[in-house]
């Protein structure tokens, strides 16, 4: 996706485009709100391009850490939750999830 | 001010009352008041009566902790095997977890009685808890008004006495804003102190558990209760071994005031309130020094920024196969897929979900998500700095006091300006307590925000725990109750 005009921060057809990314659909009146909605947002978020006084060299990485092959766990095999339980809260048979048929 | 916990466990421990006696009591007055404050999402009050039933021998077997046969509730998003847990939205409805939350676990092994699961604003996004697919819960000080979000039903149900305390989840400030609201304690622990195992996720590297109670010493017993490492989050922390001590030495302690924390948006009188705890710090021989925490500017955006691109990824789940909802009239897999999100979502949780979509999108990953992320080093490299000087911040929780039902929700990013003063110390992972210090004008309480430097919990709440004692405000005389 390119980078917009500053006038307007999102088209139509770059909004559909993240709705569908995003697996959400809308109404062409939804639409429009939504885009209304959407771009106070992005300006909202523009705020982090804000000038802050002091030293800008404190920016850095959080959480970011090499991680040696010796400092992952062993493979252990721990129970796990029975099928019926899990297929207790949705439509399921035969210890499936069941879903429309999707290959043809 | 002596907790509402170690008052009722005494009286269970001494026989005055049995669990279950006291969980009937409990149940009679959600029935009777919950139908004006909506604070409860769902009941439990079979199970309550069961867990009483547990807590009642292990009173007469001498094992009883604090906590045992203490009615309390969770947030809608903390699971417990077979009790509906929905986030109080539509998607989730009729979902009822498998297995217990980490913190339910340790609560339930200890004879905690549970009421229910409270309301919540949907996948706790919100600050006023209006987003709820039940409808908001009221303010039970001014029913006309909020009771904050996300874990407005939690504070609600606590400051009414409809839950002895309640569990809350903050991802932004979402257990100390409905707190200050309500006029209760609201702790969020450092990021790490209580496991997440069991909590639906909102924002991972944010989200974390913490106690809404009636008073500094229960928020304390609670914290303890919960906290420790689990190997099932692997964010979870080893915390400090034995009891929190609710002991400080005031003369020797560095308070710092952070300025911007007192700026434009924040209402005189909650101002005139936070100077005036800062003076009561000073008058007990505290240094009190003003600081700087520059980035405090971009600190909003940035939470919207990081918070939402997880919740992009985190909600992708819901799909309609796998939890509750599923959406009918469909013409494929994907067509189903796609009317479930978009009938079983409400407008904000979409909206965030469209904007996390958008952030780490090709094109705009580096412009905003990158960049927030970076900015949050910077934000956390601040706070460092400032607690080389200083063992604790004092600034205000929230803004304003409650507003009225109804009046932001329409205009979204000036709800998010309510979380201005808590999603500094989140995006950090600081321990921050909210506790009551005045009341501003209709006798809405002002919430004080003290936050200490990561794994100094104890110094956060044995800080407000000198102030609850010393002032002589607290969740008991700060905010009416009007039911």
């Amino acid at each position: 996706m390119a980078q917009n005009n500053t006038e307007q921060k999102i088209t139509r057809e770059q909004f559909l485009s993240l709705a569908r990314l995003a697996r959400l659909s809308f109404s062409e009146e939804e639409s429009e709100d939504f885009i209304r909605g959407f771009e106070e947002m992005i300006s909202f978020c523009d705020g982090i391009n804000s000038e802050i006084e002091g030293d800008a060299s404190t920016i850095r990485e959080v959480g970011s850490r090499e991680i040696a092959l010796d400092d992952l766990r062993e493979d252990s095999v721990c129970p796990s939750l029975p099928n019926e339980k899990i297929l207790s809260n949705v439509q399921g048979e035969h210890g499936y999830f069941s879903v429309k048929r999707v290959v043809k | 001010m002596s907790g509402r916990i170690a008052k009722l466990s005494s009286m269970l421990k001494r026989g005055e009352i049995s669990a279950k006696e006291l969980a009937e009591g409990y149940i009679s007055r959600i029935e009777r008041e919950d139908g004006l404050l909506n604070a409860y999402a769902s009941n439990t009050f079979e199970y309550a009566l069961s867990c009483a039933d547990e807590a009642d021998k292990l009173i007469r077997s001498g094992r009883a902790t604090a906590l045992t046969g203490i009615p309390m509730a969770l947030k809608d998003n903390i699971c417990s095997d077979g009790h509906f847990t929905t986030c109080s939205s539509k998607i989730l409805q009729g979902f009822k977890p498998y297995y217990d939350a980490a913190v339910w676990e340790k609560l339930r092994a200890q004879g905690a009685v549970m009421l229910g699961k409270t309301n919540m604003d949907e996948f706790a996004m919100g600050s006023a808890s209006e987003t709820s697919y039940y409808g908001a819960p009221s303010n039970p000080v001014d029913l006309s008004r909020v009771a904050g979000g996300s874990s407005g039903g939690s504070a609600a149900a606590v400051k009414a006495d409809i839950a002895a305390y309640a569990l809350g989840s903050d991802t932004g400030g979402s257990i100390r804003q409905p707190a200050s609201f309500c006029g209760v304690v609201g702790f969020k622990p450092t990021y790490g102190a209580v496991s997440r195992y069991g909590l639906i996720a909102y924002a991972s590297s944010l989200d974390q558990i913490g106690p809404l109670a009636y008073s500094v010493e229960d928020a304390a017993i609670i914290y303890d209760a919960i906290r420790g490492q689990d190997a099932r989050d692997q964010t979870s922390l080893t915390t400090a071994s034995g009891a929190t001590s609710l002991d400080i030495d005031v003369s020797s302690l560095k308070v710092g005031v952070p300025e911007e924390f007192f700026g434009e948006g924040v209402d005189d009188e909650v101002k005139e309130a936070i100077e005036g705890a800062v003076k009561l710090f000073e008058r007990a021989g505290a240094k009190v020094k003003r600081v700087k925490i520059p980035a405090f500017k971009v600190a909003l955006p940035v939470y919207y920024i990081i918070s939402c691109a997880e919740a992009s990824s985190n909600l992708g789940r819901y799909d309609g196969i796998r939890y509750g909802y599923r959406a009918e009239n469909f013409a494929d897999i994907d067509d189903m897929v796609v009317k479930t999100r978009t009938l079983g979502f409400g407008k904000e949780v979409k909206r965030r979900i469209m904007l996390g979509t958008y952030v780490l999108s090709s094109g705009y990953f580096d412009a905003y998500y990158k960049k927030a992320c970076l900015l949050r080093g910077r934000i956390i490299s601040e706070f460092d700095g400032v607690f080389g000087g200083c063992d604790i911040l004092l600034t205000p929780t929230a803004p304003t006091t409650a507003f009225k039902k109804g009046t932001k929700s329409a205009n979204s990013t000036q709800t998010y300006l309510a979380d201005i003063c808590t999603v500094p110390a989140s995006i950090a992972g600081l321990p921050a307590v909210s506790l009551p210090c005045a009341a501003g004008a209709g006798g809405l309480p002002i919430g004080l925000q003290i936050i200490a430097n990561r794994l100094c919990d104890g110094t956060a709440l044995s800080a407000a725990a000198f102030f609850e004692r010393t002032s002589g405000i607290s969740s008991e005389n700060c905010g009416e109750v009007k039911l």
